[in-house]
């Protein structure tokens, strides 16, 4: 067997050639379908005159998987880019941790969060807060300290929450969290699996309460067919749901607030609301104070319920608000 | 400064009743939802898999090309070409996006994809290479073609029933994985597919998205054995 | 980098978890290759026996392994709902044709003299089958278990993202709650089963098959005409 190179050097260089190629069709290629539904790049704004955003850096926002999420990042990106921003949107990340990994390393710019979310998982806060405001401050004071800040909270606040159907309430007396403790373990509790491992959440319960249900876990958004079915007795729901409206569900009280305050506030890095100048803050800002309780429930019974798409509430709710 | 009270617009519940019924297969739904949701995500895919493939190829074939020449490499591609191939999907994205340079994005993907497609491609390749029978090379030789033309003209046309044969199974693999890929990056068909399970579990949507993947999986299939059935005409005659 | 390496010792620390997730892992697949073979088996033997039905034999497995599982679990939901039933009946629609199509095959391609020279002895039709064929198609026909089993055990984690137990895929889902660390060790656990299953069946294989045979029969070439074509292994999603 000769040692003859029987390559002459074109084949791989060729090769080096259509590898390069692909990876730039891939780059290229790479367009996020949630950005372009109803308002892409140009303003659809008529009421506005100011376009702070021309001329500045481009921003990405996260969501989570879940639908009010879809929700808060359309309102935030379509009410930024009415102003002449330019937004890009991630959505539909599919964990927690690797969402926050992202605005770490400067993959995201922003993303909504849930106050108690990042006092319990990012900043592994032991003292529970006492009321909104002060969760709100704690959190902000934790994100400041890694270099990050958060605007404004929403007044709407989005906790886990327990609920049941309406018979099965009154067939056992149930008002309150406190009040499943007489079912011991009998009780079947539907929770995505994050929940076992949570203060607000498993441990919580079983800490606060004295409950200490089986445990089913289930992803979100499969509890109320869960629910429905018979599949569990109890399921952790979020209060901003949209199947929550209409009293087919008996929430429990939570007298004791194991799960929290859970505000909604964008964080952000600093770096970038520099970048971003002051309209920038106070766009998303007039945004989050739209958003109550009630409002959030609506809007996430509209793409649940309705099969409306996230965009097209987002940009309903936002020209009604005269934000669009 | 007085803020204005919120105003909750009627979203109009347009919703046809099939859908918000969650009645088995909503063809409204999909008519309305086809140009917006089902027709990107699967133009998605085929792009996802089809960078996946091209990538994928090129490096297998060239390790392939080494191996065939000095089997001491078999064994160290063919090991570190498994391990990739052995790594759960769902984890090796995760890990990857760990990677301080990598985002949530279609780079980060295709990495991934084109990890899983080395090792049947690299192996079916060198299969391939190898099952041309030794004499037939060295009657090649003996005619006086290079050991270049040897490989173009002899022995990748013998190899190419084995190389689209890897291919096929490559592509089908791919398409597989690729709906998994919506867990980092929100593409491709998985993403409505997420999306429909978390949604009150709406049943249109998934058959429509799952049922697209699933033809688009056979049509590929499909046009890769009728690409072997091209590549073997000797086998045509022997059938025939 | 850290945290891929800190996948093993997590492992370590967390041997209780691993094995309550492993326990609902090996339940899941194991009902779900057990409802395959149950319903393919069958099937295909007989296909192979009679030799009938070839083209659709063959290529049943083809278009199984083509199915994309998220898909098919997507479609069994919209069918059936959530649940692990759910999980389970898409694995049996992935895993049977493979267990189809090699047993169809393995009895199929029996030598024909041995087949005939058994009726010449005067076997009867049923005893041709049981005593002949089947001990002559075993190894071919274990092969497709083995390439069923891994693949479903494979498959199993993408029930954590379809609303039901994944067995270790809780894990691999769950990175807000186990870290990157526990991602790494539960896919390393999925991976070392997937490994482990397939030795294991690669031992039942070597044992099934009839002694006078064992020495004469090249197991390799045999799990790889069993995946259907030049080479192939079985473990993907």
């Amino acid at each position: 067997m000769t040692n003859r190179k029987y390559r002459d050097p074109a084949r791989p260089l060729a090769a080096l050639l259509a590898v390069a190629l692909a990876i730039a069709m891939s780059a290229c290629g790479s367009s996020n379908k949630n950005s372009s539904s109803g308002s892409s790049g140009t303003t659809t704004s008529s009421s506005s005159s100011s376009q702070p955003g021309k001329g500045k850096p481009a921003v990405t926002i996260g969501d989570k998987n879940f639908t009010e999420q879809y929700v808060l990042g359309e309102l935030y990106a379509q009410a930024l880019r009415a102003k002449g921003y330019t937004v890009k949107i991630k959505s539909n990340i599919g964990s927690s941790e690797i969402i926050d990994k992202a605005l770490t390393s400067g993959k995201l710019d922003l993303y909504p969060e849930y106050t108690g979310v990042i006092l319990s998982e990012l900043a592994h806060a032991t003292k529970r807060p006492g009321s909104p405001d002060e969760a709100y401050a704690k959190a902000k004071q934790f994100e400041e300290g890694r270099g990050f800040t958060m605007l404004d909270k929403t007044p709407f606040f989005d906790s886990d929450a327990l609920a049941v159907k309406p018979d099965f309430a009154t067939k056992n007396s149930l008002a309150s969290v406190a009040d499943l403790k007489k079912l011991g373990s009998s009780l079947r509790l539907g929770a995505p699996p994050e929940f076992k491992t949570r203060f607000e959440g498993l441990i919580g319960l079983k800490k606060s309460y004295g409950v200490t249900p089986a445990f089913k876990p289930l992803a979100i958004g499969l509890q109320y067919k869960a629910l429905d079915t018979g599949k569990i007795d109890v399921a952790d729901v979020f209060t901003t749901d949209g199947q929550l409206q209409n009293g087919k569900y008996t929430v429990l009280k939570d007298p004791k607030f194991i799960f929290g305050f859970q505000n909604v506030a964008p964080i952000v890095s600093k770096k970038t609301l520099s970048a971003q100048g002051p309209e920038f803050a106070d766009t998303l800002n007039a945004v989050s104070a739209k958003l109550t309780t009630e409002a959030m429930q609506k809007m996430n019974a509209a793409v649940d319920l309705d099969k409306q798409k996230p965009a097209a509430v987002a940009k309903q709710f936002l020209q009604a608000n005269g934000l669009l | 400064m007085i803020i204005a009270d919120t105003v909750i617009p009627n979203f109009g519940g347009g919703a046809h009743s099939c859908v918000r019924e969650n009645r088995g297969f909503c063809w409204s739904w999909v008519q309305d939802n086809w140009n917006s949701v089902l027709w990107p995500a699967v133009r998605q895919h085929v792009e996802l898999t089809a960078i996946a493939i091209v990538i994928g190829f090129v490096i297998a074939f060239w390790l392939a090309l080494l191996a065939h020449r000095r089997r001491g490499l078999e064994a160290p591609i063919t090991v570190s070409t498994g391990v990739l191939y052995t790594i759960p999907s769902l984890a090796l994205f995760q890990i990857l996006v760990g990677f301080s340079f990598l985002g949530l994005n279609r780079l980060t993907v295709e990495i991934a994809l084109v990890s899983y497609t080395l090792l049947i491609l690299f192996r079916n390749t060198l299969e391939g290479l190898r099952s041309v029978p030794a004499d037939v090379r060295e009657a090649a030789l003996g005619m006086g073609l290079t050991r270049r033309q040897v490989l173009t003209r002899v022995e990748l046309p013998l190899a190419l029933p084995a190389i689209v044969a890897g291919l096929r199974i490559a592509t089908v693999t791919v398409i597989s994985l690729a709906t998994v890929a919506a867990f980092i990056d929100d593409e491709g068909l998985g993403s409505p597919i997420f999306r429909a399970i978390q949604s009150n579990v709406f049943k249109t949507e998934l058959f429509a998205a799952g049922g697209l993947a699933v033809i688009l999986a056979l049509l590929a299939d499909g046009l890769l054995v009728l690409a072997q059935r091209l590549v073997t005409p000797w086998a045509r005659r022997q059938r025939a | 980098m850290k945290p891929v390496l800190n996948g093993f010792p997590w492992i370590g620390h967390h041997l209780s978890l691993v094995f309550d997730k492993l326990g609902v892992h090996l339940l899941i697949a194991g009902i779900a290759l057990a409802v395959a073979i149950a319903i393919a088996l069958p099937i295909g033997v007989w296909l192979g026996h009679v030799h009938r039905g070839s083209f659709a034999a063959i290529n049943i497995s083809n278009v199984g392994r083509a199915l994309p599982s998220l898909a098919v679990i997507a479609i069994a939901i919209g069918i059936v709902g959530l649940g692990r039933n759910t999980l389970i009946l898409a694995l049996v629609v992935l895993a049977a044709p493979v267990v189809l199509t090699n047993a169809y095959v393995a009895v199929d391609t029996v030598d024909r003299d041995v087949v005939d020279a058994a009726r010449g002895m005067g076997l009867r039709d049923r005893d041709v089958l049981w005593r002949v064929e089947l001990p002559l198609a075993l190894p071919l026909l274990f092969a497709g278990i083995r390439t069923a089993a891994v693949y479903v055990v494979a498959t199993v984690p993408l029930g954590a993202l379809t609303g039901t137990d994944g067995g270790l895929g809780d894990i691999i889902v769950n990175q807000a709650s186990y870290r990157l660390e526990g991602v790494v060790g539960a896919a390393i656990c999925v991976a070392a089963l997937a490994i482990v299953i397939d030795a294991l069946f690669a031992g039942v294989q070597r044992i099934s098959t009839p002694r006078g045979l064992r020495g004469q029969i090249d197991f390799a070439a045999v799990q790889t005409a069993a995946a259907g074509n030049p080479q192939e292994e079985g473990t993907p999603p």
